[in-house]
């Protein structure tokens, strides 16, 4: 009779067990019949995702994500390049233009990816892929000037725009972003061009705008480090992603953020899939669920970026939403002077090895 | 032993593919122009051109050179009195010593760097220390001060390790014999000690001397990014303008420099004058 009963409570237990596990979402089984792979191996940027996307994830679709971080998109390009396979890849605008002319890239079915419907309207029709058969939005943004508007006048700031960062008023209080690209389009704009410019007396005046800067206003030239410094108020002006710059202003009250009139970079970064990928099919189903409401909040809220889903978009920047009163968070939209930047190698050459240039250059 | 010849052959290999190969490659990437495949190959010195014809690189090559004598100068200054007082110890004391100074090795070198940022920076750990005290505060990340502290911090390990080895294992009798002869402690460490163990510094200055003249990481976390060494411009031909040829040619022009560096430092060494009265 004991045993009767021991069995009965193991079998009991049995199938509480098995329930549990099926209660949880996919199973592994599952997930190789679908997918003909179980793993999933997605290269992301460092710092951007929400606590719980990759674990969530792979408890719904009993699948195992192997996450690699980058730091800059020609840091992602030189290991693709180098052989090494993903399934997923979250690069910027310029760069997918870059892997799209490239043949790096596969088509992506939007079939299997319905939630692009939710798409915002802030990241469609974007010029390196106007019908997204090669990308899907993650995040976007622009970059703009991060102030503390106690020690700076705010109508300074919004008379200058990027020419505050000649103000030598505030000399020695400055971040600049450290990359060639970021820099002379502060420059390009400053100086009413288009930040793709390809004329030469126009790239030689943002060189003397750049030069002019770096001799007369003690800049620091930062990237990630930006975040840290303007969030514990190191310095008044930083040039800074709105992303970042909305953790900033969350942090630090005495921040705020200003989008120039001269127009500014309107950037995007987008889920692709390499022409190498190993598990294409696991890869749409993350870029779909990467797109649901509840994924894209959860990233949204948690990294201080755009979301591409016009619904938590309108939720964060809503009223009651956490973003409500950040200024940062909402890229501006239609602006006519706002520009998308452009793949161009021998620019990207020539600007390069003007910056480090401005950087050596000691006044 | 014969038979165990054959068994060099794997390590020849070994060497031949991670060490000699990529070597090469550099010259070769060096030596021509961007953009050729295998079957066209163009040479060019146009890449060394391009950087001994502008000042702005050869003032940044002069900057990473005094830098790196820099540190390795107060490595030595500050390094040589610290192994001295260990190997006055007992030999267990020794271990002790020689592991408190490994130990910080064993903590990844960039998390130690970053760790002086926090303690350098404006509101950082030494600023608010000093603050209630109504001292500062004091500017001290984005200055040479700040890369200088760095760079020593993190290469004087090899320093005492090195000065630290000659000076044990230093035949004591030799002191004894100049005591014998009437030296006090300041001439036997004079004429004894010191040449005895230069030949510690010298590799001491080797090891510090290198990973300084070619680090980019700590200039850009506690310089920032305007503080520009030749490591920096090395790294940002790689990685950002995607220009291999030249970073090539610039490495290996600090490869020769550094060359030439070692073939002095090895000259030094040998020399019978250096070395103590051996003769």
């Amino acid at each position: 009779m004991k045993k009767l009963i021991a069995m009965m409570l193991a079998g009991a237990m049995l199938f509480a067990a098995t329930g549990c596990s099926s209660d949880n979402g996919g199973s592994t089984e599952d997930a190789v019949a679908k997918y003909g792979s179980d793993t999933l191996k997605l290269y992301n940027w460092g710092e951007y995702m929400g606590e719980n996307l990759i674990s969530d994830f792979e408890k719904e679709f009993g699948v195992k994500v192997i996450v690699e971080y980058f730091d800059s998109n020609e840091m992602m390009y030189t290991k693709l390049q180098g052989g090494d396979s993903y399934d997923v890849l979250v690069p910027s605008d310029y760069m997918i233009e870059r892997l799209i002319s490239e043949g790096m890239l596969q088509e992506l079915d939007l079939s299997k990816i319905p939630n692009i419907a939710n798409l915002a309207e802030g990241v469609k029709n974007l010029p390196y892929d106007p019908d997204n058969t090669y990308s899907v939005p993650y995040f976007w943004g622009n970059v703009g000037i991060v102030y503390n508007h106690n020690n700076v006048d705010p109508a300074d700031v919004e008379a200058e725009g990027w020419n505050i960062l000649k103000d030598t008023k505030y000399a020695g209080h400055i971040y600049m972003y450290d990359s060639e690209r970021d820099a002379f389009m502060t420059a390009f704009k400053a100086l009413g061009y288009s930040m793709n410019t390809e004329n030469e007396d126009e790239i030689q005046a943002a060189y003397e705008w750049l030069l002019e800067m770096n001799n007369t206003m003690e800049p620091v030239y930062v990237t990630d480090e930006v975040i840290d410094g303007m969030a514990n108020g190191n310095k008044d002006i930083a040039v800074m992603y709105s992303g970042d710059a909305a953790y900033v202003l969350d942090t630090n009250e005495d921040m705020s953020y200003w989008m120039p009139t001269e127009g500014t970079n309107l950037w995007s970064d987008a889920m692709v899939i390499p022409a190498n990928a190993e598990n294409p099919a696991l890869a749409h189903e993350f870029i779909n669920y990467v797109l649901s409401y509840d994924a894209s909040y959860g990233n949204s809220e948690y990294v201080g970026y755009a979301s591409s889903n016009q619904e938590v978009l309108d939720t964060l920047s809503g009223e009651g939403g956490y973003y409500e009163n950040n200024e940062a968070y909402l890229p501006r939209s239609g602006y006519e002077k706002d520009e998308v930047f452009h793949d161009n190698q021998t620019l990207k050459k020539i600007l390069s090895e003007l910056w480090i240039k401005v950087k050596a250059s000691k006044a | 032993m014969k038979q165990f010849r054959n068994m060099v052959y794997p390590y020849v290999a070994w060497i031949a593919v991670m060490i000699v190969a990529p070597m090469l490659m550099i010259v070769l990437y060096a030596f021509t122009t961007a953009g050729n495949d295998v079957t066209t190959i163009r040479f060019t010195l146009d890449n060394f051109a391009r950087f001994f014809s502008d000042q702005v690189f050869l003032d940044v090559l002069w900057r990473s050179l005094f830098i790196a004598v820099i540190t390795t100068i107060i490595c030595v200054l500050v390094g040589y009195p610290i192994a001295y007082a260990i190997a006055q110890r007992s030999e267990k004391s020794n271990m002790f010593w020689v592991l408190v100074i490994t130990m910080p090795t064993w903590i990844n070198m960039m998390v130690r760097t970053y760790a002086w940022v926090g303690i350098l920076q404006d509101g950082g750990l030494i600023n608010s220390l000093l603050g209630p005290f109504g001292i500062g505060p004091f500017k001290m990340m984005y200055t040479t001060f700040a890369v200088v502290l760095g760079m020593v911090y993190n290469f004087i390990p090899f320093m005492i390790l090195q000065i630290h080895t000659s000076l044990t294992k230093m035949d004591k009798s030799y002191l004894e014999a100049a005591a014998d002869l009437g030296a006090n402690k300041v001439q036997s460490f004079l004429r004894v000690t010191l040449p005895l163990s230069l030949p510690g510094v010298l590799s001491g200055i080797t090891l510090v001397f290198l990973p300084a003249v070619s680090s980019f990481f700590i200039p850009k976390l506690l310089g920032g990014g305007q503080y520009v060494l030749i490591g920096n411009v090395i790294e940002t031909q790689f990685l950002t303008s995607g220009d291999w040829n030249f970073g090539s040619a610039i490495s290996l022009i600090m490869a020769v420099i550094i060359m030439i560096s070692m073939y002095i430092t090895r000259k030094v060494d040998t020399d019978p004058a250096a070395r103590g009265k051996e003769d």
